[in-house]
């Protein structure tokens, strides 16, 4: 193209889909097409209306272009990223520290999709302590603010029900 | 490129960009992409910090402040945008529409193949050899891969056989999905 057109303004705004991630147009491509219509179709109706006008035109008129088309081989298909379906849950635990002390190991919030980093700070400064990320997905908060965590934890983040944050009591380190 | 790219484990550092290196970037940049000139100061405005990110295969990414991928090159190759940015700010890169039949190659990381460039479906803009183009599809408004023409594109439509366009980038590969650098 030759520069910036001046009838646009620049930068344009792409609608992306929500379930591929891609041009709403490139949605037909992707291997989980009816879950993007769906998506479409409650998000964003008005798009909707024009996808489903399109297939119909293409299912119509689709014979004859077929033919003019070069076809290929191979396979061009691509293929869903399987999605590892670990149950969404957050578990909470006590754990000894020293004699009279203990602090709280919280797991599983990267299944939300959630910072862990994000969420220690978050924690400490909530609650006054030392909170760092000491694992993969697992989070310790010094001190025992177990029972606290079940409010904070879906004020902050709503996504979470309380009933999906579970309790392992205490354990040892 | 960025087919088996990892957000993981592909990145191995993230860097604070000196200024002075800023400024060759930006200069280079305006080398490379002179449509660019005028929105420039938008895209990486002069006072705003940079960040790089480097990954395997020595690829480097430029994150702004915000975190938000800009532009991405391999080596001392040329910096190409990322398609974020490019469906943004279409105009800058030359384009090469490939035919409908292609675009499922394409969208799984295939290199475009000179058919596909010189079929009735597709359309080509003069480019010499080893620039950066942006690659679109028949019947769609966006770009669906960034890439490096591996032959001038009076060969293409001459040998027509072949990798035309090589693909560096496309919708929906490891760059693509890779969220903000914080």
């Amino acid at each position: 193209m030759s520069g910036p057109k001046a009838d646009f303004v620049y930068p344009l705004r792409v609608q992306y889909c929500g379930n591929c991630s891609l041009p709403i147009e490139y949605c037909e491509y992707y291997p989980e097409y009816e879950k993007c219509k769906h998506w479409l179709e409650r998000n964003l109706p008005t798009e909707f209306e024009k996808v489903k006008l399109e297939d119909a035109a293409a299912d119509s008129g689709g014979g004859e272009d077929e033919k003019k088309r070069q076809k290929r081989g191979g396979k061009g298909m691509l293929k869903t990223k399987k999605k590892e379906d670990v149950p969404k849950l957050v578990t909470v635990s006590r754990a000894p520290r020293g004699k009279k002390k203990s602090v709280t190991v919280v797991t599983g919030l990267s299944t939300f999709d959630i910072d862990l980093k994000v969420a220690a700070k978050f924690f400490g400064s909530k609650f006054a302590c030392g909170s760092s990320v000491t694992g993969d997905d697992e989070i310790v908060i010094q001190g025992d603010v177990k029972d606290d965590l079940y409010d904070v934890i879906p004020e902050k983040w709503p996504q979470i029900d309380e009933d999906s944050i579970d309790d392992l009591g205490d354990q040892k380190r | 490129m960025f087919k088996k790219f990892d957000e993981k484990d592909s990145i191995s550092g993230v860097q604070q960009l000196k200024s002075s290196v800023q400024k060759g970037i930006r200069s280079k940049l305006l080398e490379l992409y002179p449509h660019l000139e005028s929105y420039i100061d938008q895209i990486i405005p002069k006072k705003d910090s940079f960040r790089i990110v480097k990954c395997h295969d020595h690829i480097e990414i430029m994150v702004n402040s915000a975190g938000e991928l800009l532009f991405f090159h391999q080596r001392e190759g040329p910096w190409m945008p990322t398609l974020k940015l490019l469906h943004k700010y279409p105009f800058f890169l030359p384009i090469q529409q490939v035919d409908k039949g292609a675009i499922r190659f394409v969208l799984s990381g295939a290199n475009i193949m000179c058919p596909g460039l010189t079929s009735p479906g597709a359309q080509m803009t003069a480019a010499a050899k080893g620039t950066v183009v942006a690659v679109m599809a028949e019947g769609k408004q966006h770009a669906l891969a960034v890439g490096m023409t591996s032959l001038s594109t009076d060969d293409i439509a001459k040998i027509n056989k072949g990798v035309g366009v090589e693909n560096c980038h496309y919708l929906n590969d490891g760059l693509w999905q890779m969220k903000a650098v914080k």
